[in-house]
């Protein structure tokens, strides 16, 4: 089939978009969800500031600031790049928020005994807290990994060749009736990926409620 | 300084644009979430064609796109010989999503009402009708409101993918604006503030509105 | 007036209740094994037992919130095999007859304590608003709640929530009422406040069927103490009787862990 062969193309640039915004996403929430959860409260409004503000904006709104808007010297921007740090800045603030929410959600009695028995605020937060919030928040970041993949479609509008791109090139090259097959694949191949993180985040889920549990 | 001086001047330019985003999100939450309650309830159809039909509609709502779903409707469709001016694809595919998404979130409270107040209306002889609109809908919906109104502002962002189909909303005036001047930074950096202008302050009700009924639940 | 004369209105007849054969079974898991019990109007019963012993299931299958797989019930002069297919009359016949109170109160929380009292009457028996908010009021008054009418229940202590429930139940004139483990989820003292409630209800000979772990309730209240276990009914018959001579072996290990406690 023309068609899916044409929407393929794009899988690959899909998923490297995909995939780096979530790695720059997950590593960059930490210490902006360090501060929201902080008590000194010009690092936790300034945080809280951030994160929203990065949510309030659009991504399309992003990655043309980015790509059209920024100019230093000689450097601009590639699409690819544009798209990828756009993407990345939005995972970090929403996945910050959905740390802040999971540690927010171990029960205040866990930090009480932690400290009760002894423990430093380090191994609190890393040995005790951290590792209870993650199992609380490994769905959502799963959620949020099925939303990036859709959203990386945006990426489309500013030129980055990927599935959404293909299915629009090919369906300019066909006029007829099908040029409306790659808008139906490409639908189906979004609901097709994220199947396997849905399994993927059921599975860590009951393996992590083992290990935690246990 | 002359940031400000611009943006002053650009600004009225960019109001008509943020009417049209406002207007689509409308259309999408009023005619969105009355279908997203007809489809949370086929959803547990007894039927199975209805609910298969229901689940399809739903699925394909929040796991496509919404990019794809509006090429659908504005590239898509024409080739059959339906064909839509790009502000109704917009609107429809929106519609879409906005149903797509609220019926979810209104299953889920719907389903969030504890079972004791079913066997409470039915060890009281409450008609199953009652059981529903009076005591299951009211507690169901309350719970559904935080959910519902982050569809809204879902929705209202969704609405700057528009631009890619050429709808004159507040991306598309941004841009137009942005092509005369090359001013892009500053063109789109206003732009992302007029969003946000809207989105924040409507996700502090939110969450005011989470936190609240944290509180009474 | 006395609270059953108020509860069943125009002095409804009293019934009894007659439960034959009753089965009952999750998949392989049998809840309820061939139990019967029959009620003598105006009586009050009271049901103690293990946990696990099948007291809330048979309860329940009472006024089929749970279905049984076999067994009859008779009441008021309707009989029902839930076995087989129950029709809406019947069904409707059977929850007007039986009021029930449950543990965890399962009050409406969205509607004040009133309209909770006032909107199953209104639908279910069709009064008019005036005369059901009427009915409400007199019942509120009766259980001490009059002032609480117009706060929502999560507003109410956790024993006025229950009170208003009883309420509920009696506003739809039942003749028997069923109480699952009213006071379970409540502190000893505002328990008490609920057990005054049933107790004056007892004393003016409505029909009752109580699941508790309240000794001294069921001592000095019920008529009949039957005691469930394993799925069975073990013993029935006289409270002091069998509070001080307990025949089955599996009835005095029970009350010996409940009275040590």
């Amino acid at each position: 089939m023309d068609a899916l062969s044409a929407v393929l193309q794009g899988l690959p640039m899909t998923i490297v978009l995909t995939l780096s915004a979530f790695a720059i996403g997950i590593l960059g929430a930490v210490p902006l969800a360090v501060g929201l959860s902080s008590s000194n409260i010009l690092i936790r409004l300034t945080s809280r500031l951030f994160v929203d503000l990065v949510r309030g904006v659009p991504i399309i709104v992003w990655l043309f600031l980015l790509k059209f808007g920024i100019q230093i010297g000689t450097f601009k921007f590639n699409p690819v790049a544009a798209a990828i740090v756009g993407l990345g800045v939005v995972s970090i603030a929403y996945l910050a928020e959905i740390y802040r929410g999971g540690l927010q959600a171990v029960p205040r009695g866990q930090g009480e005994a932690a400290h009760a028995l002894g423990l430093t605020r380090g191994t609190t937060f890393y040995g005790v807290m951290v590792p209870q919030a993650f199992r609380i928040v490994s769905p959502s970041i799963a959620t949020y990994l099925t939303g990036l993949l859709k959203d990386s479609s945006i990426a489309s509008t500013i030129i980055v060749a990927e599935m959404v791109f293909q299915s629009q090139s090919f369906a300019r090259q066909h006029p007829t009736v099908e040029g409306i097959l790659p808008y139906i694949l490409v639908g189906i191949l979004y609901i097709a990926l994220s199947l396997p993180v849905a399994y993927l985040s059921r599975r860590l889920d009951s393996h992590m409620r083992k290990a935690v549990y246990a | 300084m002359t940031w400000l001086t611009e943006w002053a001047a650009y600004l009225p330019q960019m109001m008509s644009g943020l009417g049209v985003s406002l207007l689509i999100a409308g259309v999408s939450i009023v005619a969105g979430y009355p279908l997203g309650l007809v489809l949370s309830v086929m959803v547990s159809a007894r039927n199975l064609a209805l609910r298969t039909l229901a689940l399809a509609v739903v699925e394909i709502g929040r796991g496509a796109p919404a990019l794809v779903i509006l090429y659908l409707f504005y590239y898509g469709l024409p080739k059959f010989g339906i064909a839509f001016e790009s502000i109704t694809a917009a609107c429809l595919a929106l519609i879409w999503n906005s149903a797509a998404y609220s019926s979810e979130i209104m299953r889920a409270g719907i389903q969030s009402v504890g079972r004791g107040q079913l066997e409470a209306s039915s060890a009281l002889g409450l008609a199953q009708r009652h059981t529903f609109w009076r005591v299951i809908m009211p507690q169901g919906m309350r719970s559904a409101i935080p959910g519902l109104m982050g569809v809204a502002i879902q929705m209202f962002q969704g609405t700057s993918l528009a631009y890619a189909i050429a709808v004159p909303e507040l991306m598309k005036s941004a841009y137009n604006i942005g092509s005369q001047d090359f001013n892009y930074l500053q063109i789109f950096a206003l732009a992302g503030l007029c969003y946000a202008a809207i989105s924040m302050p409507a996700t502090w009700i939110t969450v005011f509105f989470e936190k609240r009924m944290a509180r009474h639940a | 007036m006395t609270l059953s004369e108020i509860a069943d209105g125009k002095l409804a007849p009293r019934t009894g209740i007659k439960l034959d054969n009753i089965c009952k079974r999750y998949g392989d898991h049998t809840v309820l094994d061939d139990v019967s019990l029959h009620v003598e109007p105006g009586t009050v019963t009271a049901l103690i037992g293990p946990s696990g012993a099948g007291k809330s299931t048979f309860l329940r299958c009472i006024n089929l919130l749970e279905r049984p797989d076999s067994g009859t019930i008779q009441v008021a002069g309707h009989t029902i095999e839930p076995g087989k297919v129950v029709n809406n009359k019947d069904l409707a016949a059977l929850r007007s007859t039986v009021g029930m109170v449950f543990q965890s109160f399962n009050l409406f929380p969205h509607m004040s304590a009133m309209k909770n009292i006032s909107f199953p009457q209104q639908k279910v028996l069709g009064r008019s608003r005036e005369e059901a908010d009427a009915r409400s009021m007199e019942l509120l008054e009766r259980v001490g709640l009059k002032e609480k009418a117009n706060q929502p229940p999560g507003r109410c202590s956790g024993g006025q929530q229950q009170r208003i429930a009883i309420a509920r139940a009696l506003a739809l004139d039942p003749s028997i009422m069923l109480f699952d483990e009213p006071t379970s989820a409540l502190d000893p003292e505002v328990g008490l406040e609920v057990l005054a409630v049933m107790r004056e209800l007892a004393a003016d000979g409505m029909t009752m069927i109580v699941v508790t772990h309240e000794m001294q309730f069921a001592r000095d209240v019920s008529d009949t103490l039957v005691v469930m276990a394993d799925c069975k009914i073990i013993e029935q018959g006289d409270p002091g009787a069998i509070m001080s001579d307990p025949q089955e072996a599996r009835t005095r290990r029970f009350l010996r862990a409940v009275l040590e406690r």
